[in-house]
């Protein structure tokens, strides 16, 4: 075992991790020498490493997918700065014909069965482009296959009307919309339609009227446009009474992205802003509005197989625990890499999902694995973070075996969490109950 | 999520709860099965907020 520490800014604790195994520790730093000369916390540790490594190599390398994120249109009616789609694909694209859908959710549902045990459902997510512009099909997909999938949408809310989301609701399906801003203006600088027009109240309405629907939750893409609106913007979510919100890092996979890339430092500081204003919510109110991809962070730390986000762990998610499903068939790793014709592995008309979950485009985003490359490879944290996302380090950074694009914002984020840890708060930040299920395989706690 | 293996413990307090005095060791990990399956552009609402 090879024992790292790493200075979390705490005022008494200082972190050791042992990246191999996602193993940590907060040790006070009056007692550090002392603790890693040896004694209960390194005996403790080297009888568990091993099923540690166990551990983590499973969540890493031996997941079936049980997941798809479904394309069915190649259109949307907005024209946002950071979009990972082509513009001319979002403006002038295919919708996914009625009948094609059903015949791929068919296919797919006889994939599913030989991945996944008896009674559990696989997940469809409809993503995009804006699913919304091609309605009748979406819906009667979700009807025809209600008993086969658990559904969710992601939508930018603009055509979600009254109908669609009695209908959404009605049926359960998980709701995720998406907003920038706490004003209109500060939406409209990444979030517009191809018209230009504003479309920050259409989101409004939308959350307005999901008030009370316990599966919704809304995303903002933190872009140098916003990072100083992310506290009014995260107050904003919670008196709507969103129950989850994700502060994302805009994803630096195409060229208009990285036009408002914010700098590490400052997105970390904005974030961790925003992150504490939630917690003080939280408190004043007694109502919970969970920042779920930092909570993700937290996880990684404290149940590294309860992550609920699988961006943040090498390899990510893409092509092993979900893939993408483009309009035409084609099959992607990841919604992420639907604007990259490279990284499709195959179509699901025409070819076994083996064979494309084995294909070579499908393997480069599988087997990038931070053990393998510098930076990461010594880094202490670098199974708590995963340095995602494969997209960014190909198309940004000029291959997989580079960082992701944000490397600082997250070791950040890793010293928050560990903050958090030492102070005892970590709980405040996480679903509630998200620990049912989950069982301890490790506590050491010395006076 | 289902359990799947034994818990070692060599204390049982949990390292998310804030002791009277400061503890000189904090370290806890916790398992289940694993299912994640959200990215950063979706988060599947199955873990619900405190209200």
């Amino acid at each position: 075992m090879t024992l790292q520490p790493l200075d979390i800014g705490h005022a008494d604790y200082v972190a050791i991790t042992d990246p191999a195994t996602a193993f940590w520790a907060l040790v006070r730093k009056d007692r550090l020498a002392e603790t890693l000369a040896g004694g209960p916390l390194l005996d403790a540790y080297r009888e568990r490493a091993a099923d540690f490594a166990r551990e983590l190599h499973g969540l890493r390398f031996e997941l079936k997918p049980s997941a798809v994120y479904v394309n069915p249109t190649e259109r949307c009616n907005l024209d946002c700065t950071y979009c990972y789609i082509p513009r001319d694909m979002r403006r002038d694209g295919e919708h996914m014909a009625a009948d094609r859908l059903l015949a791929a959710l068919e296919r797919l549902k006889a994939y599913f069965a030989t991945t996944l045990p008896a009674g559990r459902k696989p997940r469809v997510i409809f993503h995009g482009a804006e699913p919304l512009t091609n309605r009748e099909a979406l819906f009667a997909a979700i009807d025809a296959c209600r008993d086969d999938y658990t559904f969710g949408v992601q939508t930018n809310a603009t055509l979600l009307d009254d109908a669609a989301l009695a209908f959404l609701t009605g049926r359960g399906v998980s709701i995720g919309l998406s907003l920038d801003g706490p004003t209109a203006d500060v939406t409209d600088a990444t979030r517009l339609s191809f018209g230009g027009k504003s479309v920050h109240d259409k989101v409004l309405s939308a959350m307005d009227r999901l008030r009370g629907y316990d599966a919704w939750s809304v995303i903002a893409t933190c872009t140098a446009k916003n990072l100083d609106q992310l506290v009014p913007l995260v107050e904003l979510f919670h008196a709507r009474e969103a129950p989850t919100c994700m502060l994302n890092a805009v994803r630096c996979t195409l060229p208009g992205a990285r036009t408002v890339k914010p700098a590490d430092a400052a997105l970390a500081h904005a974030f961790i802003a925003a992150v504490e204003r939630s917690h003080a919510l939280f408190r004043a109110s007694g109502r919970k509005l969970v920042v779920a991809n930092f909570a993700n962070i937290l996880l990684a730390i404290l149940a590294p197989t309860a992550r609920r986000l699988m961006c943040d762990i090498s390899p990510c998610g893409g092509g092993r625990a979900f893939f993408a499903l483009a309009p035409d068939g084609g099959l992607f790793p990841c919604s992420e890499f639907i604007g990259l014709p490279q990284f499709e592995g195959g179509n699901l008309f025409r070819d076994s999902m083996e064979d494309v979950l084995a294909s070579p485009a499908f393997a480069k985003v599988t087997g990038r694995d931070v053990d393998k490359f510098a930076p990461c490879s010594t880094c202490a944290i670098r199974h708590f973070c995963g340095s995602p996302c494969p997209a960014e380090a190909h198309e940004m950074n000029g291959g997989m075996e580079k960082i992701g694009a944000f490397c600082g914002f997250y070791e950040e984020q890793v010293r928050y969490a560990l903050r958090l840890i030492a102070d005892g708060k970590a709980g405040d930040f996480l679903w509630d109950g998200w620990d049912a299920g989950v069982e301890t395989s490790f506590s050491v706690n010395l006076p | 999520m289902s359990h799947t293996a034994q818990p070692q413990q060599t204390q049982t307090t949990p390292a998310t709860s804030q002791p009277t005095a400061q503890p000189a060791v904090i370290a806890s990990r916790r398992r289940c099965d694993a299912d994640g399956v959200g990215l950063s552009h979706y988060i599947l609402m199955d873990r619900k907020p405190a209200r």
